[in-house]
């Protein structure tokens, strides 16, 4: 490849001074005329009939211009299982403590909150599920009885009859060969509770409804193309009857994927016909009616080799899915494609089970599962070495996925970076020389961990960009991969001045409205960088494809031998023989005044080819079902106060695969605030459910980590070219994660010689664990 | 009932009249549409409604609208003048350190009060600084490294 | 939050004659970090709130001859930063230090923290310790007198708080709060253990429904040299002598092991003449 200009460069984001004037507009930040706001009466039950609503008196109440229950969905919605309509129904059952019953649009949001208060809802309160073990036991009340009627992507096996909404079944080998054959076999289990994704900013969406029957929505989401869709099957609206319009994001990590109250607004909105209505949630709904990530309960047994290396494993893996799975389901997929993290094992066994409980409904969170298995197989594999006196780092070196060797699903890898990954964070947290001791009651140590991640997409997901030249020789790049504070709108513009030749700076970056701007499935997955990137890539050779056309009339040149550079359309071989680009902005105009060639847009579509669901009995892969594999690991040292039992992580490592990195800087802030949020749910966070009610809905009781809490961040990355990615590039912001919390868990292990086998570590916890 | 507050907003004279359960956040955004103040949690805990009132960072979420009677209020909107970025959000744009940039004007507002009252603060001062103001998106060090920046360009 | 009155006095008497006209459907408001939140949530719903910024008399640390004063509208930050303060009872800059983020200390103030009697208020375990005087209007209450329950203190609906006196003394020791994070989080326990001549003062928080002077562990203690093995005894008799709860943050028994450890590292500080340690 020829030397890059733009890629490999940390530009300055794109949308930094807008952010640090305080100017970006976020949902929150748009006041329209006549606006009116909306507030929800909250199931306060976790499983109970409803019996009656009754809105008389909310109606009744000055201000009031528009009350909806669940009559006003005829249609249940969902991203793969299409099980919940967006408010329940009087006659059918509120799923969750906290599930809408009724909404009002009102003047004002203290009419709003006052006729709420006014509606009364008429319950019989069912016996719920609050545990996904017990609620796969024959005898658990089965929350969805007409799960067998729904609608469900074909990938998808629901137990009709049961709380199971998908069994993922991997069955790569045969496993019990492997353990008939292994020197030792262990089982191990572990558990990983709900937490929440916390973005600074709530969810929030404004819907209007013209008198023409156009809706137009803004909201703060990350997939305004999923939003469009699950808004048209849930009522049943022509898709060019809807826009749907995201501005600036104030972080996503999941949460706003999917569409959630956006469903409660549209309804209040044609009631209120040319009028806009608003609600954004309060920190308490963002804690409770966001998406949670799910709960998992994980059991891995795994046959040895005396020598080390696995020869086979067998993972069971239980998914709380909450009240609605219509994305949980996804996760529960995902989490068995990964099961076998980064490591080449010939026999693989998985059952993955997404179960209906009465929690808040679980949904995508960075990492899409890996988090949460990784502090499974991260951690087995060191209790592993310990149990059989290996070395952690032997027994990863021993099993790491190497190029030619074959992921859990069966794909066969040409490239695979995890080892070299190992060794850089080995190398960088100096894991072979023992941590320094500086108090007898305060014990360093240090761990490892690794991991990886594949997007866990439809294999069919498509993205698409539209590159528009302007008469001065800027352009505009027209995306709807969305810029949720990850870098899109900075990394997506470099790859296509890379293709250009042309500063970034010239190309404004336009995403995020689905009048206008073109079909991207989802910013999610780690994908924006390889799909979306890939469609802007594929726009920018298009627009330089037809820009050469028509240089080659303009110049009396041979199209192979003009080149772009820095702005112009040069010959590669008289290089004093070149044009300015933007003379072709409009076309050419020949002497006689005729014109040619029209404006200059480049389209750019993208679908990964020959991406191939895996076998339907087996779960194993015949081609490549995974877009790519994103792999790294970590490297963590803590401090564990055996007084009080406080942890401080005082630095971790990270490196990873990225194929290529776009923008260093970037790159590097991702793979920062990954470390961190990490150490968050290593230590501090879980959402506390009691008998389906979450008791710590607050910053008060669910603690994020401070300014206080980071440790030193050595964030690193190498660079093995991902053959379909864009200039080699691969997705990374979530993989980044993965890794650190059962990093820390083995760190911790290797201070005091306990293993939790359940996050977060709290300090009551290790004092527990240390009594005698 | 709405009482009457006058108040400076960046150096301008405002006069309002509002109820007395509006908070100073509310009447920044709904009255007075300066909506680089963000609200994150509405309860002091999270620091994205930071502004400065007489000199120290306060949260906005938590002080009563006929409270800023008297107050001089600096938001977000004040930093930079005349299209001139503060050196401070010149080291926010440079070290990369915002992404989704909802908390961003918080982080400013601590960090611009803190760097006037301590043109060189150690980084630990510059944690405690920033404690109240919750990032979810940078694992804070841009943040703190932008701060230490702005602080050496001030100068011995 | 509801609407209400809003009256901000310029004097005492003003404001005392509000406090008399509303009585109890009336609220004095400070910093307002826990008045704010308590309106917004629902927990209060006053018919009239009564702003006491504006009245003079309320300003500020005073140190005299014999005695520190913190008014009523001293904020947390002023406390933390009062160089006598810092000087005689660096334990409670500390404690007020350590309470919430700066953007709160910059608002909420001592006497809030104290009137509003939260079970683990910062501020209370050293002036606790320091046997401080709550001042009234009408009266001075001893501190351990003023604060009756969760939440609850004897001041009556026509009284206002004007300040904290404390008398001035020799003492040295140290403020510890345990928390899950350690900025910004409210104490899972606090403590203030003090020496005073021969004499121990040990004031703990979130371990009753008020803080609390641990008399008999204090009885123990008092006149003698400390030695290691006293140390234990009070460790172990100050672990008997709270009465904590389990909550979301912690569990009792965590708690008692606070207890224990806090007299256990607070002593030893003492017995090897620091008090910064």
């Amino acid at each position: 490849m020829d030397q890059l200009k733009h890629i490999g460069k940390s530009y300055t984001r794109s949308d930094a001074v807008n952010k640090v004037t305080g100017s970006a507009e976020y949902v929150d930040d748009i006041r329209l005329p006549r606006m009116l706001y909306a507030q929800c009466v909250r199931s306060p039950h976790a499983h109970a009939k409803i019996l009656s609503v009754d809105t008389a008196a909310a109606w009744a109440m000055p201000g009031v211009r528009a009350v909806i229950t669940g009559e006003e969905y005829p249609n249940r919605a969902g991203l793969y299982l299409e099980d919940r309509y967006f408010m329940a129904k009087a006659g059918d059952t509120a799923k969750y403590r906290g599930e809408a019953v009724a909404a009002v649009a009102a003047e004002t949001p203290e009419i709003a909150q006052a006729a709420c208060a006014a509606i009364r809802v008429e319950y019989e309160v069912l016996p719920a599920v609050t545990n996904a073990v017990e609620g796969m036991k024959a005898d658990a009340p089965v929350i969805h009885p007409e799960l067998g009627s729904y609608k469900v992507a074909p990938i998808f096996y629901p137990k009709p009859g049961t709380n199971i909404s998908h069994h993922y079944v991997l069955r790569k080998g045969d496993f019990e060969v492997a353990s008939f054959q292994a020197d030792r076999v262990f089982t191990h289990k572990y558990y990983i509770p709900h937490v929440q994704h916390v973005p600074m900013e709530p969810h929030g969406c404004i819907a209007r409804y013209d008198p023409d029957g156009k809706l137009t929505v803004w909201a703060s989401c990350q997939s305004p193309y999923a939003v469009r869709q699950a808004l048209s099957v849930a009522f049943g609206l022509p898709l060019h009857k809807i826009r749907v319009i995201s501005q600036a994001v104030g972080g996503g990590f999941g949460a706003k994927a999917g569409t959630t109250l956006e469903g409660i607004v549209i309804p209040l909105a044609r009631q209120c016909q040319g009028r806009p209505v608003k609600l954004v949630y309060s920190r308490e709904d963002e804690f409770i009616n966001a998406y949670v990530r799910q709960g998992m309960h994980a059991t891995i047994t795994t046959a040895m080799r005396a020598d080390g290396k696995i020869l086979g494993v067998h993972n069971e893996f239980i998914w709380d899915g909450g009240a609605y799975t219509e994305y949980g389901v996804n996760i529960t997929k995902a989490g068995g494609w990964g099961s076998a993290g980064p490591y080449d094992i010939e026999n693989v066994w998985t059952d993955s089970y997404c179960v209906y409980t009465n929690h808040p409904v679980g949904g995508p969170y960075r990492g899409f599962g890996m988090c949460e298995i990784h502090f499974a197989i991260e951690q087995n594999i060191d209790q592993i070495a310990h149990e059989m006196g290996l070395s952690e780092v032997e027994i990863r070196r021993i099993n790491a996925l190497c190029p030619g060797g074959h992921t859990g699903m069966g794909e066969k890898m040409d490239v695979a970076g995890y080892a070299e990954c190992l060794e850089q964070v080995i190398r960088d947290i100096e894991y072979d020389v023992p941590s320094v001791q500086v108090s007898p009651t305060k014990i360093r140590a240090k761990g490892i961990a690794g991991g990886w991640k594949s997007p866990s997409m439809p294999t069919n997901a498509g993205s698409s960009a539209i590159l528009r030249m302007n008469e001065d020789g800027t352009f505009f790049l027209m995306s709807s991969g969305q810029e949720l504070g990850q870098g899109a709108a900075t990394v997506l513009p470099q790859i296509a001045a890379e293709v250009l030749s042309v500063p970034p700076h010239m190309i404004a970056f336009v995403s995020g409205d689905t009048d206008h701007t073109p079909y991207e499935w989802q910013t999610v997955a780690s994908r924006t960088t390889y799909c979306a990137g890939n469609a802007c890539k594929l726009a920018a050779e298009n627009l330089r494809d037809k820009l050469l056309d028509l240089a080659q009339i303009k110049m009396g040149a041979v199209k192979r031998d003009l080149e772009l550079c820095d702005g112009y359309i040069v010959h590669k071989i008289y290089p004093e023989r070149r044009i300015p680009m933007k003379d072709l902005a409009l076309g050419i105009t020949f002497d006689d005044g005729s014109g040619y060639g029209g404006p200059a847009i480049g389209v750019g579509t993208f679908t990964l080819e020959n991406n191939i669901n895996t076998d339907k009995k087996t779960g194993v892969a015949t081609h490549h079902p995974a877009a790519f594999w994103t792999m790294g690991a970590n490297g963590v040292e803590v401090e564990v106060d055996t007084e009080t039992g406080h942890i401080k992580v005082l630095k971790m490592c990270s490196c990873f695969d990225a194929g290529k990195v776009i923008n260093p800087a970037l790159f590097c802030a991702q793979s920062e605030g990954a470390m961190v949020q990490a150490l968050g749910t290593a230590l501090f966070e879980e959402l506390k459910l009691k008998d389906g009610k979450v008791l710590n809905p607050s910053f008060v009781d669910y603690k994020i980590p401070t300014a206080d809490d980071m440790p030193e961040l050595i964030p690193k990355f190498v660079e093995y070219a991902e053959p379909t990615g864009p200039y080699g590039a691969r997705g990374a912001g979530e993989p980044l994660m993965v890794p650190g919390a059962p990093a820390i868990a083995n760190a911790v292990f290797n201070a005091i010689g306990v293993r939790f086998t359940k996050m977060p570590i709290t300090p009551e916890d290790v004092l527990n664990a240390l009594k005698p | 009932m709405k009482y009457q507050i006058r108040f400076t907003l960046n150096g301008e004279e405002q006069e309002l009249y509002v109820p007395a359960n509006y908070t100073m956040l509310r009447v920044l955004r709904d009255e007075l549409n300066f909506m680089g103040t963000k609200e994150g949690c509405g309860a002091g805990e999270c620091g994205a409604c930071t502004v400065i009132a007489d000199g120290r960072p306060v949260n906005a979420c938590i002080v009563l609208a006929p409270e800023m009677d008297g107050m001089s209020i600096e938001t977000v909107e004040g930093l930079a003048k005349d299209g001139r970025l503060t050196p401070l959000q010149e080291a926010f744009v440079s070290h990369a350190a915002l992404q989704c940039g909802f908390c961003t004007p918080g982080f400013l507002m601590s960090a611009t009060a803190l760097l006037r009252e301590n043109p060189h603060p150690a980084r630990e001062e510059i944690i405690r600084a920033i404690s109240g103001n919750l990032c979810r998106c940078t694992g804070y060090v841009r943040i703190i490294e932008a701060i230490e920046d702005a602080a050496r360009d001030n100068g011995q | 939050m509801k609407n209400f009155l809003y009256h901000k006095p310029t004097t005492l008497s003003e404001a005392l004659s509000l406090r008399a006209r509303y009585g109890q459907s009336a609220v004095l408001l400070a910093g307002g970090s826990d008045v704010v939140i308590q309106l917004r949530e629902h927990l209060i719903a006053p018919e009239a709130v009564i702003d006491i910024k504006g009245i003079a008399e309320l300003t500020g640390v005073v140190w005299d001859e014999h005695n520190l004063w913190i008014g009523a509208k001293t904020t947390m930050r002023e406390l933390a930063e009062h160089p006598e303060v810092l000087r005689a009872y660096p334990f409670l800059a500390d404690a007020a230090s350590r309470v919430g983020s700066k953007q709160l200390r910059n608002r909420a103030t001592c006497v809030g923290n104290i009137v509003n009697a939260s079970p683990l208020c910062d501020t209370g375990t050293p002036l606790y310790a320091l046997d401080a005087v709550v001042v009234t209007n009408a009266r001075e209450i001893p501190i351990c007198e003023f604060i009756t329950f969760v939440r609850r203190t004897s001041l009556a609906a026509d009284e206002i708080v004007t300040g904290i006196r404390v008398p001035h003394q020799n003492c040295k020791g140290e403020f510890t709060k345990i928390s899950r994070r350690s900025e910004v989080d409210l104490s899972t326990v606090c403590a203030t253990v003090l020496q005073a001549g021969d004499s121990y003062r040990l004031s703990f928080g979130a371990v009753a429904p008020t803080p609390l002077r641990l008399r008999e562990t204090e009885a123990l203690l008092n006149g003698k040299p400390l030695t290691a093995a006293r140390i234990e005894q009070a460790a172990i008799s100050a672990r008997a002598e709270v009465k904590p709860i389990s909550d979301i943050r912690a569990s009792l028994e965590y708690r008692l092991d606070m207890v224990e450890l806090i007299t256990r590292r607070s002593l030893t500080n003492l017995m090897n003449g620091g008090s910064e340690a």
